[in-house]
């Protein structure tokens, strides 16, 4: 076979290993920067990919799904064997805890089977050596046939002798077959009668697949590869040796075999791994007595919720203000400056500022938010505590038909929705993932918070906090009652399986921490921004088509709020400037109050007069400005319960805004548009992670589809009901 | 007996696997096969899910799951 000449000019390597590994760590540590992360072909999973040079030589590393086993049954599991088997990769590297070696060569011999040359990287060793564990690597390497390198992915240490290990190997591949470890003797028996069968009826799929492990996998009845090979109905697996070991053990070839390969793991582990005499308590069991315990678990678990939604937002604001105003202040008036000495006409200066710069603007806003959540979640997920999180709130988001895992999405909402359906990564399951992202849109974040604050500002200057915090609940209780009706609909059937690994606290690298967050922004940057870009330009254009119009109410824009007006009209606010500042709120919800601002207030206070600083003098201000974005960054990390919101600013502006609003809405009215606000759509920028995090936008247009129609029956019932109730006045 | 029925701190040995399908096997593949010890450390403080801990490493799997899994309990 092709795969054991010598010398390529490249050298495939599949990593492979169970979540919690290091995996991750060691990819990050060894290519860094040249990873390409993408996704596996119509699948939500990640994919990572590097190519770089070690000694000379070309190497491609494809990281392959965190799995446990290489069963046909998660998604993660038949991503890793189809590319396994089908793309016939050098080397598998298979990358172990080396304080957990039973569950891991459970993997590692089931990569074997494969008949790729794989070489072990025996990871966190440092680990194991502390804890006073030996392993007798020579010993090891003779049982299975593979080159094993300790490694410590953290420190980078080990991870030149590995490659070296690799190419050595990827250049003497016969040298380095992987030893077949042999079962029982029926269990063998059973395999060379298939393995004869295929080879004389089947001679195709031989060729086509490692013929051994082909011939385990039809015993153990697996569907997929059943199915593949369409060898479902021809009835062999039923006769002879195969028979015989029915016969003996149950019907459950599938059971026997994992049984049998804990077996030899068991076995191996016996000979190779000497214990201390004493176990020390571990590190891990003293935290979890107090993070998980009954009474403090709980507690303990908001607290740090708490603290990574106060540090999240309370980071990223100061530089979102700051870029923001950079943006609309220095940089807008420098391409004013520039187009205006090119003489373009006034609405190319309209175009490129309030469209085009107020476009990228906005995605360059959110980046400080995004950048801050994904190091935060990225860290509860390296350090092993999301495990913990997930542990302690299943129970009550189960019943919701969510994981555990749901709930830090969940809460993240409340700050923005567009981390919090990026943070959804963090479940496997994609009926989870799913669910989760469907609910977020109801957690009210904050760029609604500007809408309420304006609307309770003006029409219930006395009952402030209680309006602000009925809606905040309105929108928790309509996703548990969502959640649940969607449990029992679109998501019906079994939930899926919780059956989770708590794996032991480590601090995660700085290096991948990094890594991992820098490639989520740069995606939301390229990704998003084109999107979102679009979006702007085409409001800009709705705003200001037809060509010179003069009244707001004459634009497109006006025009498509005059259509919908009617039906907003049993909601209380069925008036055009209301509908085309939910239009505008497509983009983000606090775009409602700039549209109204823009409608309302007539005599745009022309131009105000400033002095235009010189380009020098703007420069200054925006490092200065980057200064005390720093250092606000860092006093509101350590100032107690105040956590950072968008704030409304332009205070002249909304006073304008207050006083049309009094006389425009009831209080009634006003609550039921609020409440509209609150529910009646995702934002755009939602919309694109959802799509960029499912790569289909199915699950944005089931979430607009009941947003609207919740949002409107919500306000219909919250107006109408309170008329009668003779609230209106 | 069934392991979702033991409490903090009991210990018992896998005798059957009675769940079935993806379930089963995802619970051989994290090491539950009969004749195994499983040690129940914790019950979650809102009563569901468990941790126990088996083959060295902890695991938590919510009690219905953990009623898939027949023990014979061990003093």
């Amino acid at each position: 076979m092709s795969k054991y000449t010598a010398n390529k000019n490249i050298i495939t390597v599949a990593v492979a290993g169970n979540p919690n590994s290091g995996k991750s760590t060691l990819i990050n540590a060894v290519a860094g920067t040249m990873l390409y992360v993408g996704n596996w072909p119509g699948v939500t999973v990640e994919k990572k990919e590097a190519e770089f040079e070690f000694q000379g030589r070309k190497i491609r590393l494809v990281d392959l799904p965190g799995t446990y086993s290489l069963s046909p049954y998660t998604q993660e599991e038949i991503i890793a064997r189809d590319y396994l088997v089908h793309k016939q990769p050098d080397v598998i590297l298979a990358v172990v805890d080396s304080t957990n070696l039973e569950r891991n060569l459970y993997l590692a011999i089931q990569l074997m089977e494969l008949d790729i040359p794989v070489v072990v990287a025996l990871n966190v060793y440092d680990e194991l050596e502390k804890k006073g564990y030996r392993i007798n690597i020579r010993a090891m390497e003779n049982m299975l046939g593979d080159k094993l390198i300790p490694t410590v992915a953290t420190q980078k240490k080990g991870t030149d002798k590995l490659f070296k290990a690799i190419i050595e190997v990827a250049d003497n591949p016969a040298a380095y077959r992987p030893k077949q470890l042999t079962y029982d003797e029926d269990i063998e028996d059973a395999v060379k009668y298939v393995e004869q069968y295929i080879k004389e009826k089947h001679p195709l799929l031989a060729e086509k697949y490692p013929l051994r492990w082909l011939a385990l996998k039809l015993m153990e009845g697996d569907r997929q590869v059943m199915q593949e090979t369409r060898l479902e109905n021809e009835g062999f697996l039923a006769e002879g040796a195969v028979n015989h070991l029915r016969k003996a053990h149950g019907d459950d070839i599938e059971a026997i075999m994992a049984d049998a390969r804990y077996a030899q793991v068991t076995g191996l582990a016996r000979e190779v791994l000497k214990k201390p005499d004493i176990l020390k308590i571990e590190l891990t069991e003293k935290i979890d007595r107090v993070v998980l315990n009954r009474f403090l678990g709980i507690p303990l678990f908001l607290m740090a919720m708490w603290l990574v939604f106060k540090l999240t937002f309370d980071v990223s604001m100061p530089f979102v203000d700051w870029a923001d105003a950079v943006i609309t202040g220095p940089f807008t008036r420098w391409v004013e400056v520039i187009l205006g000495f090119v003489r373009v006409p006034g609405w190319v200066v309209s175009l490129a500022t309030d469209g085009i710069i107020a476009g990228v603007g906005f995605v360059l806003i959110f980046v400080p938010v995004i950048f801050a959540m994904m190091f935060f979640i990225t860290f509860l997920e390296g350090s092993g505590y999301m495990a913990r999180a997930a542990f302690v709130m299943d129970r009550a988001m189960h019943s919701m038909g969510l994981h555990g895992k749901s709930f830090i999405p969940m809460l993240l909402g409340f700050g923005c929705n567009v981390p919090a359906i990026y943070a959804t990564r963090t479940l496997e399951n994609p009926r989870d993932k799913a669910l989760t992202a469907l609910l977020i849109p109801l957690m009210s974040c904050g760029a609604r918070l500007p809408v309420y604050v304006l609307f309770v500002g003006a029409l219930f200057p006395t009952h402030s906090g209680t309006v602000l915090w009925s809606l905040y609940m309105m929108g928790i209780l309509l996703a548990v009652l969502i959640g649940i009706v969607f449990k029992h609909t679109l998501f019906r059937g079994e939930a899926p399986m919780f059956i989770m690994e708590l794996p032991p606290y480590r601090l995660p690298s700085m290096r991948s921490l990094t890594i991992h967050t820098w490639e989520k922004v740069k995606h939301f940057i390229v990704k998003a921004g084109t999107y979102i870009l679009a979006v702007s330009v085409l409001v800009w254009f709705l705003l200001n088509m037809p060509w010179g119009v003069k009244h707001k109410r004459d634009s497109l824009l006006g025009q498509a709020g005059q259509m919908v007006a009617p039906v907003l009209a049993p909601l209380g606010f069925g008036n055009w400037e209301a509908a085309s500042a939910l239009i505008t709120g497509i983009i983000a919800k606090e775009i409602i109050i700039g549209t109204m601002a823009e409608i309302y207030i007539e005599e745009k206070k022309d131009k105000e007069m400033r002095t235009t600083p010189t380009f020098t003098e703007d420069l200054k201000k925006i490092g200065i400005s980057f200064a005390a974005a720093v250092e606000d960054s860092v006093t509101n990390v350590f100032s107690t319960l105040k956590i950072a919101s968008i704030s409304t600013d332009n205070q002249a502006e909304s006073r304008g805004l207050i006083s049309v609003i009094q006389d425009t809405y009831t209080p009634l009215s006003a609550y039921a548009f609020m409440s509209f606000v609150l529910l009646y759509m995702p934002c755009m920028v939602v919309a694109i992670a959802m799509k960029h995090e499912f790569g289909t936008w199915k699950w944005f247009w089931i979430a607009f589809a009941y947003e609207i129609i919740l949002a409107w029956t919500v306000a219909f019932v919250i107006y109408q009901g309170g008329s009668l109730l003779g609230l209106g006045g | 007996m069934n392991l979702a029925l033991l409490k903090p701190g009991e210990k018992g040995k896998i005798t059957k696997i009675t769940a079935s399908g993806p379930f089963k096997r995802r619970l051989m593949d994290m090491g539950m096969l009969v004749g195994e010890l499983v040690l129940v450390k914790k019950v979650a403080p809102l009563g569901d899910p468990i941790q126990v801990a088996v083959k060295n490493y902890n695991l938590s799997l919510r009690k219905k799951e953990a009623a898939g899994i027949l023990v014979e309990k061990i003093d």
